[in-house]
C-alpha cells in the first residue's frame, strides 16, 4: 500500500512538472506596480534600439496619462510570433506592422483602423502628414488606415569607390545600364585579380540593382491594366545582366550582404548598390577604409528614367485589435510619432523623413551620409500587388538564376508568366485573394491611379 | 487450496504492477500527446488549406495537385538523396577508421577524439558561416591550400558554382557529424571483449584481419543503429546548408527540409508571395513519408543481410 502511494506521489510529481513545462508562459492583462495602465508595444526593428529605448524610458517618467510602454524587440520570425501571440490572447497593444503584408492584418481584423484616431488628433496631422501617406495595399485598405510610416528607406542606389574609378579613368556613373556594364567590366580588366568592377551579393542580388534598373526603366512584374502578372518586360534586362558573368565581370563570389559590405569597404571592387542603410554601414558598422565613396542614381536601359523607382515606408505603428486600452494604445503611437520623438530618431540617421513638415524640422546636417540619399521625385511607393499562394521559386530567385546563366531567359519569363498566374488565378477562385486593377495606371505615379479589386 | 492463495496473490501483484506501470507512464504518454501527436495532428489538418498564418482558406485537392507539378519540390527531393549519399559515402567510413584508430592504446588519443568531437557541439548556423570563409573563392583558406600544394592553378567556385556546391555542403556535413558516429563505434569497440583479440594475435591474425573478421563482425549490432541514425540524418539536415548556400546556386542544393522551411517560414519571401503553412505541411507529410520508406527499406535490408551472414 505504502509503495503504491510512494508510486502515485512520484508520477504525480513527474506529470505536474512535465505539464508545468509545457503550460508555462503565457500572460492576462498588466498594471504596473505603481498602478499604471501598462501598454505592450513590440517591434522587430533592433538597429534604432539605444534611441528608441532611452525616449520610451523618459516617456515612461514623465507622462501625465499614467502610461507606462512595455517595449520588447522581436527581431526573429516577427510575423509568426505576432500571429501567435494573438492567436494565444497574449497580443500586444501597439505594434510596428510596416513589414507585415497587409491583407495579413487588415482581412484578418488584428489590426484596428486608425481613420478615427487620426482625424481627431490635429497634432499627428501636422507632423505625419497621414492623408498624404496612404498606399493602397500596403498601408490602407477599403478606406482603413492600419498605419502610417515616420520614415522612408531610399530607393537602391549605386555606392561606388570614387579613388577606383578615377584611377580606372572615370569620374561618374554612366545613366545607361549597357555603359555602366562597360565601365565595370573595364575597371575589373584594369584590377587584373587585385580589384574588380562590381560585386553581388547572394542575398536577393537581383533586387539591389537589375530590378531596380528595369523599375527606372518602366518595367514591373504586374501589369496593373489587365490585373495579371507579367514579366515578359524583364528580358532586355536579364540580357544586359548575363554580361556579368559571361564576360566574367563580376567579383567571383556572391557572399552574405556584410561579407560583400565588408569588402567593398576595402576597396575590393568599385561598385556597390544598395538603399539608404547603407550610410549608416559604411560610416558607423563598417566603416569604408582609406578611400572617398559617393553615391549616384541607378542606370536605366535608355539612360532616361521613365518609371517609379519603389521606396518602403517605415516605422509604422498600429493598435491591435485585441487591446483592452485603445485610447492609451493611440496615445502611445502619437508619442513614437511626436515631432520631439521624430526629430531626433531621424536626425540620428535611422531613416528618411516621410513628410515635408518633419524634413523641415530636422537639422539634415546631423544626418550625415544619408543626406546623399536623399528621396528622388521619381521615387514613390507601388500599389502592391496581390500575394499569391507560389509552388516554386520566386521571380527574383528565378532572375537570377537566368542572369547566372542556369536557366535560359525565355524559359525563365515563361515558367513566370505561367506560376504566378495560375496562382493568382486559383487563389482569387478560392477567395485567398483578390486581383488588383488600375485602369488609369501610370508607371511614373504607380501610387496615385485608383485601385479596383476584382473576386474574378 | 494453497495453489489458490499463490494464484490470488500474483494476480493482485500483477494489478498493482500494471496500475504503477500505467501511473509511471502516463506523463510520458501525455507529453507525446501534447508535444508530438497534437502538433501533428493540427498539421495535418491544414494539407487542404492555403493558410498563411493569419487565413486559413479550404482549397481541397489543390496542394496536392501542386505538389505533384512542383518541379523545384521534386527536384530537391532528388537533392536530398545525392546530399544523403554523398554524406553516407564519406562520413560512416571516416567515422569507423577514426574510432579503430583512436581506440588503440596510445597516448594522446583522447585528445584527438575531443578535436573530432568537437565540430559536433558547434552550431551548424556557425559552422556554416565558418565554411563560408573557408570555401571563399577569392582568399578562401581551401583554395590558397590547395592552390599552395600545386593540386590546383585557379581558384575553385565552391559555392557559386553549380559543379562544385553539392562537394562542399558535403564536406561541411562530413565535418560536422562523423566525431559524432566515431563515439558511438569507440563505444561500440569497447564491449568487445579482449579475450577475442589475443586469441586473433595468438592464431597470427594481422591488424587487418582483425579489423574485418573480428571488429567489423561484433561492431555490426552499433553499425546498423549509426547507419539508420546517419541515414534518417542525413535526410533531415538542411541548417548548415541555409547558412552556407541558401540552397543555391542554381538551386542545385536545395534540399527538401529547406525548401519547407522556405516556404512556412516564408525565408525569402517577397512582397506578393507568402507563408504557405498548408502546402508546406503537405510537403512535410510527404517528406516524412519519404525519409520513413527509406528508413524500414534499410531495415529489411539489414535484417536480410543478416539472415545471409
Amino acid at each position: 500500500m505504502r509503495n503504491t502511494v510512494k508510486t502515485i506521489l512520484i508520477a504525480g510529481l513527474i506529470l505536474v512538472l512535465s505539464l508545468g513545462t509545457v503550460f508555462a508562459g503565457g500572460s492576462g492583462e498588466k498594471e504596473s506596480t505603481d498602478g499604471k495602465i501598462v501598454i505592450e508595444a513590440w517591434t522587430e526593428d533592433r538597429h534604432d534600439m539605444e534611441y528608441v529605448e532611452q525616449k520610451v524610458a523618459e516617456y515612461n517618467a514623465t507622462n501625465t496619462d499614467n502610461i507606462q510602454i512595455n517595449l520588447s524587440i522581436i527581431s526573429d520570425n516577427y510575423r509568426n510570433m505576432l500571429q501567435m501571440a494573438y492567436s494565444g490572447g497574449t497580443a500586444p497593444d501597439v505594434a510596428g506592422i510596416n513589414s507585415i503584408p497587409i491583407n495579413m492584418i487588415a482581412d484578418t481584423g488584428i489590426a484596428m483602423p486608425l481613420n478615427d484616431f487620426i482625424a481627431a488628433s490635429e497634432e499627428y496631422q501636422k507632423v505625419n502628414d497621414p492623408y498624404n501617406q496612404i498606399y493602397e495595399g500596403t498601408n490602407s485598405k477599403n478606406g482603413n488606415i492600419y498605419w502610417i510610416p515616420t520614415g522612408m528607406r531610399s530607393g537602391v542606389r549605386v555606392i561606388y569607390n570614387k579613388d577606383l574609378l578615377a584611377q580606372c579613368g572615370y569620374t561618374e556613373i554612366p545613366s545607361k545600364l549597357e555603359d555602366y556594364i562597360d565601365m565595370a567590366k573595364d575597371i575589373t580588366a584594369q584590377g587584373q585579380s587585385r580589384f574588380y568592377g562590381i560585386g553581388f551579393t547572394n542575398a536577393s542580388p537581383f533586387e539591389r540593382l537589375l530590378e531596380m534598373s528595369a523599375e527606372m526603366s518602366g518595367i514591373y512584374y504586374y501589369d496593373y491594366v489587365n490585373g495579371r502578372f507579367d514579366f515578359s518586360g524583364y528580358k532586355p534586362i536579364l540580357e544586359q545582366g548575363r554580361r556579368f558573368f559571361t564576360e566574367n565581370i563580376a567579383y567571383p563570389d556572391q557572399q552574405g550582404v556584410d561579407n560583400m559590405r565588408a569588402l567593398f569597404s576595402v576597396g575590393m571592387f568599385a561598385l556597390w548598390s544598395n538603399a539608404s542603410q547603407e550610410a549608416a554601414v559604411f560610416t558607423e558598422q563598417i566603416p569604408v577604409q582609406g578611400f572617398e565613396w559617393g553615391v549616384a542614381e541607378v542606370p536605366t536601359l535608355t539612360g532616361e528614367v521613365v518609371g517609379a523607382l519603389e521606396t518602403t515606408p517605415s516605422k509604422g505603428w498600429g493598435i491591435i485589435s485585441s487591446t483592452k486600452h485603445p485610447e492609451e494604445a493611440w496615445k502611445v503611437i502619437e508619442f513614437f510619432q511626436s515631432e520631439d520623438f521624430l526629430k531626433g530618431y531621424l536626425e540620428a540617421g535611422y531613416c528618411l523623413p516621410s513628410t515635408d513638415y518633419m524634413a523641415s524640422v530636422i537639422d539634415s546636417s546631423k544626418t550625415g551620409r544619408l543626406a546623399d540619399f536623399a528621396l528622388k521625385p521619381y521615387e514613390t511607393v507601388y500599389p502592391k500587388p496581390p500575394a499569391v499562394n507560389l509552388s516554386g521559386d520566386d521571380y527574383r530567385t528565378v532572375f537570377w538564376n537566368a542572369v547566372m546563366g542556369y536557366v535560359d531567359i525565355d524559359t525563365a519569363i515563361e515558367d513566370l508568366n505561367t506560376r504566378y498566374n495560375e496562382a493568382l488565378d486559383a487563389d482569387v477562385a478560392a477567395g485567398s485573394a483578390t486581383r488588383l486593377v488600375i485602369k488609369d495606371y501610370d508607371p511614373l505615379h504607380p501610387d496615385q491611379g485608383t485601385p479596383e479589386y476584382l473576386t474574378e | 487450496m494453497k495453489n489458490k492463495g499463490l494464484a490470488r496473490q500474483i494476480k493482485k501483484e500483477d494489478k498493482r504492477d500494471r496500475r504503477a506501470a500505467i501511473i509511471m507512464l502516463s506523463p510520458v504518454v501525455i507529453l507525446l500527446l501534447i508535444c508530438s501527436i497534437y502538433p501533428f495532428l493540427w498539421m495535418f489538418r491544414y494539407v487542404c488549406y492555403d493558410y498563411n498564418g493569419f487565413n486559413a482558406t479550404f482549397t481541397g485537392t489543390r496542394n496536392f495537385t501542386r505538389m505533384l507539378s512542383d518541379t523545384t519540390f521534386w527536384t530537391s527531393v532528388g537533392h536530398t538523396f545525392e546530399y544523403a549519399l554523398y554524406k553516407l559515402v564519406f562520413i560512416i567510413p571516416l567515422a569507423l577508421v577514426c574510432a579503430v584508430l583512436l581506440n588503440q592504446k596510445i597516448r594522446g588519443t583522447s585528445v584527438f577524439r575531443a578535436v573530432y568531437f568537437m565540430p559536433t557541439v558547434i552550431s551548424s548556423s556557425i559552422s556554416g558561416m565558418i565554411f563560408t570563409f573557408i570555401f571563399a573563392t577569392q582568399n578562401g583558406i581551401l583554395n590558397g591550400m590547395l592552390m599552395g600544394m600545386g593540386f590546383i592553378d585557379a581558384p575553385i567556385q565552391w559555392l557559386t558554382s553549380t559543379e562544385h556546391v553539392m562537394s562542399a555542403v558535403t564536406i561541411l556535413a562530413v565535418w560536422g557529424g562523423f566525431g559524432n558516429y566515431m563515439l558511438y563505434f569507440i563505444t561500440g569497440m569497447n564491449v568487445i571483449s579482449e579475450d577475442v583479440y589475443e586469441a586473433a594475435k595468438i592464431d597470427g591474425a594481422n591488424g587487418i584481419q582483425t579489423f574485418f573478421k573480428i571488429t567489423l563482425p561484433m561492431l555490426s549490432p552499433i553499425l546498423k543503429v549509426v547507419l539508420m541514425l546517419a541515414i534518417t540524418g542525413a535526410f533531415k539536415d538542411y541548417e548548415a546548408i541555409m547558412v552556407l548556400t541558401q540552397g543555391g546556386p542554381g538551386n542545385r542544393s536545395m534540399v527538401m527540409f529547406l525548401y519547407i522551411y522556405n516556404l512556412i517560414f516564408g525565408s525569402g519571401l517577397t512582397n506578393m508571395t507568402q507563408p504557405q503553412i498548408g502546402y508546406g505541411a503537405l510537403l512535410s507529410v510527404v517528406a516524412a513519408i519519404i525519409v520513413g520508406a527509406v528508413t524500414i527499406a534499410y531495415q529489411r535490408i539489414a535484417r536480410k543481410l543478416d539472415e545471409v551472414m
